[in-house]
């Protein structure tokens, strides 16, 4: 099952998100249950500091860290290039990582990405030596873009964030996975049910990021664990390959000469 | 008897009182540049009492030390010198149309956690109407009828008073540095007492107790409007897909809004981000504070432990409480009441308080 992220070698392919949960110790046991190796962290209102200078953050990032997970910082809450460049400059020192989960939102109602501000940002960012996972709609001309700006990794959302709709569009997921052949793909946003990251996998995607689902969960320890089963049954289908679809039905047993089978 | 505390916040004024009341000789240790000065997460909350509502993050033993309180709290402010307003007429949980999933999320966790007696009762327009006339625009609605709410202004202040009365010392401007059993480290001396208390909270830092565990401070902003006419009744919450925004009536004409949650330990002044977020979904159910006016706004620190559960140790000569995170007056009654049972009867660590964390409410 290991696959690899920009030259890192993984075994999960479960990315998990660490906002929302009901307490940091419940997080920490969430990404246990996961089996994720990668999480996704929140920077813009835990580093604002009210004199610019430094940053507040508490013990939260290092709870975090005590899992012995790989930290992906995030540009969440940014509308503009300019101010994902600057934070993802701050994540880069703070955390010591050149990954960056480069978002920048276009609309306020749907947190929907700007392709134009993401493209700009990516562009910059990939220039400055960060490896960019961007957070992007399923737009397969957007996508090309963002690849020509250097990213080697992508993400386009199944639906908008913390909507927990599952995949709205799969037929563009599927063109963009058919048409970027190779191209590590990961879906992130919009993820409800386990079910949504089955058929994410199935699809062929690389890996699947999500948070509400989980943390928003009754019980998000039980949850993350069903998901990490949700992705790897969704996998290893996909690896197997599954059958075509057709009308008529096939006995598993041949019927012919058994009396009484019409 | 002779007893130190380390912490003026809400847990050591109310321990400071009950010692007091029971001819404790009581002296009290604090950062804090006097006896009005806010550093203490006590002032910045707004004082809702909300076992059932605050289920949604908090978990069972929570919810039994509040209600606890709740029946606490009245005898306590009996006792003080001067009067604090609490009431208890229930809070309201609201969403908008739209947000009808939003809703359902915190609802549906509420009526999986709470008992059947305590479940949010669902309110007709009609009943949401008479209750809280002002109220427009949000037209799902549930009612906690068992939830309250405590001035927390009054109290801080009715609570020094009355410990002041009964003869407790008060160490101003004088951090603690280290604690032990029976004794309390100033810059400047050793103390030594009977019995300590730490109930630092944030101040705690590094040294939160034999679990090994860290409190951190979690930011939270709050503001106060004036809004002379605009009648509320009761502390409202409302469920809304991105923000949690409560508004507590307060004595005065004054509306409480809070709160951000930000895990962050930045004390700096409330954010534009938070301000417009808040206020904008203010002023969404209550259309007449248009013309309230922003009198006062206001950042502080919640402590909290890594389960964002409170917390009781006690061994001989030294009790540390912490980890009330966003439920101080909530539940301190409670928690005050066990640790003096602790400390009167001998009895050790309160095993309510350290079992250990449950994923699912059952």
């Amino acid at each position: 099952m290991a696959f690899h992220i920009a030259g890192i070698e993984l075994d999960s392919r479960f990315f998990l998100g660490t906002a929302q949960y009901p307490s940091p110790e419940v997080l920490q046991l969430a990404i246990k249950a996961s089996g994720a190796q990668v999480v996704t962290v929140g920077l813009k209102r835990q580093l604002a500091q009210g004199d610019g200078t430094g940053s507040a953050a508490n013990d939260f990032y290092s709870i975090i860290r005590d899992t012995g997970v790989r930290l992906l910082p995030n540009t969440a809450g940014c509308r503009a290039a300019r101010e994902a460049v600057t934070l993802a400059h701050m994540a880069r020192e703070l955390f010591d990582t050149p990954w960056i989960k480069l978002e920048v939102v276009g609309d306020e109602y749907t947190l929907q990405p700007d392709p134009f501000e993401l493209v700009k940002a990516a562009t910059e960012l990939v220039r400055a030596g960060f490896e960019v996972f961007p957070y992007c709609t399923d737009d397969l001309v957007t996508c090309q873009r963002l690849l020509d700006a250097g990213c080697r990794i992508l993400m386009p959302w199944g639906a908008p964030i913390g909507s927990g709709q599952g995949l709205l569009n799969p037929h563009a997921l599927r063109t963009l996975r058919a048409r970027l052949p190779g191209v590590p793909l990961i879906i992130d946003a919009g993820i409800g049910s386990p079910r949504d990251a089955v058929q994410a996998m199935e699809l062929g995607f690389d890996a699947v990021l999500l948070n509400s689902a989980v943390a928003q969960a009754h019980a998000p320890v039980q949850m993350a664990h069903a998901f990490k089963l949700g992705i790897e049954a969704g996998r290893l289908a996909f690896e197997a390959g599954i059958m075509a679809q057709q009308a008529m039905a096939v006995p598993t047993t041949p019927v012919t000469g058994r009396p009484f089978v019409l | 008897m002779r007893v130190g505390i380390a912490g003026a916040g809400l847990l050591g004024r109310l321990l400071a009182c009950k010692l007091a009341a029971e001819g404790v000789q009581v002296d009290l240790f604090d950062p804090a540049a006097g006896p009005a000065a806010r550093g203490a997460a006590g002032w910045t909350a707004a004082g809702m009492l909300s076992p059932v509502a605050e289920l949604e993050s908090a978990d069972e033993t929570v919810f039994a030390l509040g209600m606890r309180s709740l029946a606490l709290w009245p005898q306590l402010l009996a006792t003080l010198d001067q009067p604090v307003t609490m009431q208890q007429r229930g809070s309201l949980l609201l969403a908008h149309r739209g947000d009808e999933g939003a809703a359902r999320r915190v609802v549906d966790l509420l009526m999986l956690k709470a008992a059947a007696e305590y479940a949010p009762q669902p309110l007709t327009a009609a009943a949401l109407n008479e209750l809280e006339p002002a109220l427009h625009g949000a037209p799902y609605a549930w009612l906690l009828p068992q939830e309250g709410q405590i001035d927390t202004v009054q109290a801080m202040t009715a609570m020094t008073e009355s410990a002041t009365r009964r003869g407790v010392r008060w160490h101003w401007q004088t951090p603690v540095s280290l604690l032990s059993a029976s004794c309390l480290q100033t810059q400047s001396q050793t103390h030594h007492f009977d019995h300590v208390f730490d109930v630092r909270g944030t101040g705690a830092g590094d040294q939160t107790g034999a679990h090994g565990k860290r409190v951190r401070g979690v930011r939270g902003e709050i503001f106060w409007l004036h809004a002379p006419g605009v009648r509320l009744q009761r502390p409202l919450r409302l469920l809304h897909p991105r923000h949690r925004v409560y508004l507590v009536p307060r004595e005065g004409d004054l509306i409480v809004v809070g709160a951000s949650e930000i895990e962050s330990e930045d004390r700096s002044p409330v954010s534009l981000r938070s301000t417009v977020e808040l206020l904008a979904a203010a002023h969404s159910v209550l259309p007449e504070l248009a013309e309230a006016r922003l009198v006062h706004s206001e950042t502080n620190l919640r402590p909290a432990l890594p389960d964002n559960l409170p917390r009781i140790e006690q061994s001989d000569g030294l009790t540390r409480i912490n980890g009330l995170f966003r439920h101080g007056w909530l539940i301190a009654p409670a928690l005050v009441e066990d640790a003096l049972r602790g400390l009167w009867h001998g009895s050790t660590t309160n095993p309510l308080l350290n079992s250990e964390f449950r994923d699912v409410p059952r």
